[in-house]
C-alpha cells in the first residue's frame, strides 16, 4: 500500500505550536468567538523531554498527532465500520456521518490523539489533510511549520531524504506512518 | 470591497509585523500564512490572531468611564462625544501653556506614524508603548557608529557563512520577536555549518539547539565580552586592518590601556563563566569568518550601555561590521515626507522627565522619546496631564505597575485626579482599559490600512509593507491612526490637509514612486532589492562627528563612563544577603508582546497550544537549601513588593536565580479564566523611586531586581 506520511525532525523542531493553530484554522475545529482556553479540541500536540543535570542539559521536541497506524486499533476497535484505512494513501479516515460517538476508538488509540465533538456526538481527528493532499498539496502542519521540521510525502521517499541528510529514524517513538528522525 | 481568497496584509499579533496571507472566505477570515513574497513565514500568534478577530470579547463601540478609576465601569457613547472629550482637554492644555504634559504611549508602525504626527502637531510627546527595551544598544550604537542600529536587529542570519558564529545573549529569536523566519534562517545557517553560541541563565529553546550553551550570571554579559575582547587584544588575534582603516586615531591605544586588567579570569569572577570558556569563545571568534550578537534581556539591565558598548568594541576588533553574518547597518527608504511636516517638541527642554523633581538626574539621559517607565513618576511631579495609549498596557506591562495603577488615581486638592484624562484605544478588554477615562475600539490587523516602514525594523528596515483590511470591521471599531487624523484634522487642519489614511500613506509612498494600490498589486511588499554589506566602504566613512569609528566615548569621560564597566548592574549589586536570587523574567513565543491586543487570546493561553501558567523556576540545588519541594506555593519577596507563586523544580536554571515568565497577571477576559498567575513587574521597583537604578545615558533598567523566597 502506498503510505503517505509526515517526517518530524527533531534537529529542527522548536515546540513552537504553530501548527497546532494552522491545523485548527484549517479544519474548523474552533470556534474563535466562544471557545474557552483549555477546552479546544486538537489534532496536533506538542511534546518535549528535557534530559541531563545542569549544566549538561540535552531538550528535543516534537509533535504528535495521528500516526494512521498500520494495523489500526481504532479501527478495529469500530464496530460500525466508521474508521478505514484509504487504500490509495495509507491515510486513516473516520466517516462522521457513520460515527456513533460510542468513543471505543479514543479508548484504543494508542497515541491518545482522537477528538470527540460532544455537541454533534462524532469522533474526529487528523486526516493528514485527506481535502488538501489528494489535490498536490501538503498537509497544513507541513505548510505553515516555522522552521520547516517537517516534511510530507511517501513514507518510502521520507526514509531515503532522511538517510541522505544523515538522520537516523527513532523508531522508540512510532513505527507507524508519522517518522521521528534525528542527526545519526 | 472585500474579496474571497488569500489576501496579504500583515500581522500584528507582536511587534515583528511578518507579511502574511490571510484567507477570506464569504467575507470571514479562515486562515493565516506566511507572505511567499515576504519571508513566507508567520508563527503561532499570527496563526491565533483570528482569535482576537473573532473573539466574544471585542470592544465594539467608543465608551466613558461612569464610576472611580479603576472600577471598570464604563457607558457607551457616539464617536463623536468621544472626540470632543480629547479635544476638549488638548485644547484647554494647549491653552494652559502646558501641551507638553501630553503623552501618547505607543508602538509606532512607522517613524511618521499618524499617531505620533498628531503627537507632534499637539506639542505633546511619544514613548514608545513599551519600555525602551534596547536604548542601550541604540545608544550604544549611535556613539560608536553614528547610526541607528538595525533595532531589534536582528543579524541577518540567512547571510551567516559556514563557520561564522550566531552569538544569542539573553535573546529569544524562536520567539519570533524580529520575523517569524528567524528560526528557520538560524537552523538553516546551523545545516549549513555556523555555530549557535547560547549564552542564558535558562536553558531555553535555543540553549536545546545550540551548539554550546553559556550559563551566565544575569547581566554579566559586559564582562564577559570584555574578558573576550581582552584575550583578542593581547594576543594579537583581532581584525588590525579593519581597525587601522576606521577606528579614530588614539582609540586603540586608549582601548589596549583600558583592557589590560579585565582578564578573563577577571572577568570571570563578576559574570560566573569559567575563563577557559571566555577564552574559548574569544579563539572561536577570532577564527570565524564572521560573528554576530543579538541581545535582548541583557539590554533591559541597568548596565545596559555597558553592555551595548562592549558589544560595539567586540564587533569593532573583530571586524564584524555591515558584512555577511555580522552586524547590519540600516540604508532607509526614501519615503517623502507629509508637508507640512508639524515641528517635534524638545524632548530635552520640555519633557517630563526634564521639567520633573528629577530633572538634574536626566542631564545624561539622551534616549529621544519619553521614558515610558518614568509616567508614574511625572503624574505625581504634575508633569504628566493626559495620557494616551495604544497598543501597549502599561497597568500590567510597565516595571512597577502598581505604581502606575496607584498614580493614575491619585487626586489634587480639590478631588481631581491628578492625571486628568487617560484615554485607550484596544481591541479586547485590558488591564490598562480598567483605569481609562475613555475607550475606543481598535482594529485588528485583518480590519484596518496601515503602512509599515520602519527604517531600522527587522522587517521592513529598507522596505515598506501594506496592512489593509481583509473583512469588513467589527462594530464601530476605528483604527487609532484614523481616529487621530480626523482629530488631528479637527484640531491641526494645517497639518492634516488629506481626506484620510490611505492618502496619508499614498504621499509617503510617491518618495518611492509607489502608491495603495499599486502596494495592494504587487503583494503588499515593496523593496528597492538588496541591502547591500560593508555600505562605509562605499561611503568612505561613518557618521560620527570624526567620521570614524568612536570607541572612546569622550563625552562621558567627566562622568567615568568613556570606557563600559565589567560590572554587575547596580539593582544585582545591592541586597545580595536580604534578597539573596536574581530574578529572571524571560519571554515565550506565546506571549512574546507587551500589548493587551494579543495578552487576551484565548488560544494563546490554551494549555495545548499556547501557555497557561508561570511558575516559579527554581534549580533543584536551591530548592534543596530552601527546604520548597516541586509545586509548593511559595513567597517571593523583592525590595518593594511580593507574590504568591507555585515553584517548578528544574534543571533549565542556573543556581542562585528565578525565573518567571513575563506577560501573565492579566485579571480580565478569558485569559483569565485559566488563572491571572504572576505579574513579574509586581516585584519591580517603580523607576521614578529607583532613579539611582537607571543608566540615564540612555539605558534601562526595567527588568531587574533581587528577590527572596520562603514557604
Amino acid at each position: 500500500m502506498r503510505q503517505l506520511s509526515i517526517m518530524v525532525d527533531l534537529d529542527r523542531c522548536i515546540g513552537c505550536k504553530t501548527c497546532i493553530v494552522a491545523c485548527r484554522n484549517h479544519h474548523n475545529i474552533i470556534d474563535h468567538e466562544n471557545d474557552q482556553p483549555g477546552a479546544m479540541a486538537n489534532y496536533i500536540r506538542v511534546e518535549s523531554k528535557l534530559e541531563g543535570t545542569y549544566p549538561e542539559l540535552r531538550e528535543d521536541s516534537w509533535v504528535v498527532m495521528c500516526q494512521h497506524c498500520k494495523k489500526v486499533p481504532c479501527a478495529k476497535a469500530c464496530e460500525y465500520d466508521a474508521i478505514t484505512k484509504d487504500p490509495q494513501t495509507g491515510i486513516v479516515l473516520i466517516d462522521q456521518e457513520k460515527c456513533t460517538g460510542c468513543g471505543e476508538c479514543i479508548e484504543k488509540c494508542p497515541y491518545n490523539v482522537i477528538q470527540f465533538n460532544k455537541e454533534d456526538n462524532y469522533a474526529h481527528k487528523c486526516n493528514l489533510c485527506y481535502d488538501r493532499v489528494i489535490h498536490g498539496l501538503t498537509p497544513v502542519c507541513v505548510d505553515v511549520c516555522l522552521t520547516d521540521a517537517l516534511s510530507f510525502g511517501e513514507k518510502e521517499i521520507l526514509l531515503m531524504q532522511a538517510e541522505a541528510r544523515g538522520k537516523k529514524m527513532i523508531k522508540k517513538m512510532s513505527t507507524q506512518s508519522i517518522i521521528y528522525v534525528k542527526n545519526a | 470591497m472585500y474579496e474571497d481568497g488569500w489576501i496579504p496584509t500583515i500581522c500584528y499579533q507582536c511587534k515583528a509585523e511578518c507579511a502574511i496571507l490571510a484567507r477570506v472566505e464569504n467575507g470571514v477570515v479562515k486562515e493565516v500564512k506566511g507572505n511567499p513574497q515576504g519571508r513566507d513565514k508567520a508563527c503561532v500568534k499570527g496563526m491565533a490572531g483570528i482569535t482576537s478577530l473573532y473573539s466574544s470579547e471585542r470592544l465594539k463601540f467608543p465608551m466613558k468611564r461612569v464610576g472611580e478609576r479603576g472600577s471598570g465601569k464604563f457607558e457607551r457613547i457616539s464617536w463623536e462625544e468621544a472626540m470632543g472629550i480629547m479635544e476638549k482637554k488638548l485644547t484647554e492644555l494647549h491653552e494652559r501653556g502646558e501641551a507638553h504634559k501630553f503623552t501618547y504611549s505607543m508602538f509606532p508602525h512607522s517613524v511618521t506614524d499618524p499617531k505620533w504626527r498628531f503627537v507632534n502637531a499637539a506639542g505633546g510627546f511619544i514613548s514608545t508603548g513599551l519600555p525602551h527595551c534596547d536604548s542601550g544598544k541604540i545608544m550604544a550604537m549611535m556613539h560608536t557608529f553614528g547610526c541607528f542600529p538595525n533595532h531589534h536587529i536582528a543579524p541577518m542570519y540567512h547571510t551567516v557563512p559556514k563557520g561564522g558564529l550566531m552569538i544569542l545573549s539573553g535573546r529569544h529569536p524562536f520567539g519570533c520577536l524580529d520575523d517569524a523566519a528567524v528560526p528557520k534562517y538560524i537552523l538553516d545557517a546551523k545545516e549549513r555549518g555556523a555555530k549557535l553560541i547560547v549564552i542564558d541563565p535558562i536553558f531555553r529553546p535555543e540553549a536545546a539547539k545550540a551548539d554550546w550553551w553559556i550559563p551566565i550570571k544575569p547581566g554579566g554579559d559586559a564582562s564577559l565580552f570584555l574578558g573576550v575582547c581582552h584575550y583578542l587584544l593581547t594576543n594579537d588575534l583581532y581584525d588590525k586592518e579593519f581597525c587601522d582603516k576606521w577606528v579614530r586615531e588614539g582609540d586603540m591605544d586608549n582601548l589596549m590601556a583600558y583592557i589590560q586588567d579585565k582578564t578573563p579570569e577577571a572577568m570571570s569572577k563578576i559574570c560566573d563563566v569559567p575563563a577557559a570558556d571566555i577564552i574559548k569563545l574569544a579563539k572561536m571568534a577570532a577564527e570565524a569568518p564572521s560573528a554576530c550578537i543579538d541581545a535582548f534581556k541583557s539590554i533591559m539591565y541597568g548596565n545596559a550601555m555597558d553592555w551595548g558598548h562592549a558589544w560595539c568594541l567586540f564587533l569593532v576588533i573583530t571586524g564584524n561590521l555591515d558584512n555577511p553574518g555580522g552586524q547590519p547597518l540600516p540604508e532607509i527608504a526614501p519615503m517623502a515626507p507629509v508637508e507640512p511636516v508639524p515641528p517635534a517638541p524638545d524632548v530635552t527642554e520640555l519633557g517630563y522627565h526634564r521639567s520633573g523633581n528629577n530633572r538634574e538626574k536626566f542631564d545624561n539621559y539622551n534616549f529621544f522619546l519619553q521614558p515610558t517607565w518614568y509616567a508614574a513618576q511625572a503624574i505625581k511631579d504634575g508633569t504628566l496631564k493626559v495620557f494616551f495609549a495604544s497598543e501597549c498596557n502599561p497597568a500590567l506591562s510597565e516595571m512597577g505597575s502598581g505604581e502606575w495603577r496607584k498614580a493614575v488615581t491619585m487626586k489634587d486638592d480639590n478631588d481631581d485626579y491628578m492625571l486628568e484624562l487617560l484615554v485607550v484605544t484596544e481591541i479586547m478588554p485590558s488591564e490598562t482599559m480598567k483605569w481609562a477615562d475613555l475607550v475606543l475600539p481598535d482594529q485588528t490587523n485583518f480590519e484596518r490600512w496601515e503602512l509599515l516602514y520602519m527604517p531600522w525594523w527587522y522587517n521592513f528596515g529598507h522596505c515598506a509593507a501594506l496592512c489593509q483590511p481583509v473583512v469588513e470591521p467589527i462594530g464601530e471599531a476605528r483604527h487609532a491612526n484614523r481616529v487621530f487624523i480626523e482629530l488631528g484634522q479637527r484640531m491641526f487642519p494645517e497639518y492634516f490637509a488629506f481626506k484620510d489614511d490611505v492618502e496619508y500613506y499614498d504621499i509617503e509612498l510617491s518618495g518611492v514612486d509607489m502608491s495603495v494600490k499599486e502596494l495592494q498589486e504587487n503583494g503588499g511588499i515593496w523593496s528597492p532589492g538588496a541591502v547591500g554589506f560593508r555600505k562605509y566602504e562605499d561611503k568612505g566613512k561613518f557618521d560620527t562627528p570624526s567620521g570614524k569609528i568612536e570607541l572612546e566615548w569622550q563625552m562621558y569621560k567627566d562622568i567615568g563612563q568613556d570606557w563600559p564597566s565589567p560590572e554587575l548592574p547596580q539593582e544585582y549589586r545591592r541586597g545580595e544577603k536580604d534578597f539573596p536570587f536574581i530574578l529572571v523574567n524571560f519571554r515565550t513565543i506565546f506571549l512574546n508582546n507587551t500589548g493587551a491586543w494579543s495578552q487576551n487570546n484565548a488560544q494563546l493561553r490554551d494549555p495545548v497550544s499556547g501557555l497557561d501558567a508561570n511558575p516559579c523556576l527554581l534549580n533543584p540545588i536551591d530548592a534543596k537549601k530552601l527546604g520548597v519541594a516541586d509545586g509548593d506555593t511559595v513567597t517571593m519577596e523583592s525590595s518593594t513588593g511580593s507574590v504568591e507563586i507555585p515553584v517548578m523544580l528544574t534543571e533549565r536554571i542556573i543556581p542562585g536565580c528565578a525565573g518567571i515568565i513575563h506577560g501573565f497577571g492579566q485579571t480580565v477576559g478569558k485569559v483569565a479564566s485559566r488563572g491571572s498567575w504572576v505579574n513579574d513587574n509586581e516585584l519591580i521597583a517603580d523607576a521614578g523611586s529607583t532613579l539611582d537604578e537607571q543608566d540615564l545615558r540612555g539605558g534601562e533598567a526595567h527588568v531587574s531586581t533581587r528577590v527572596k523566597i520562603y514557604k
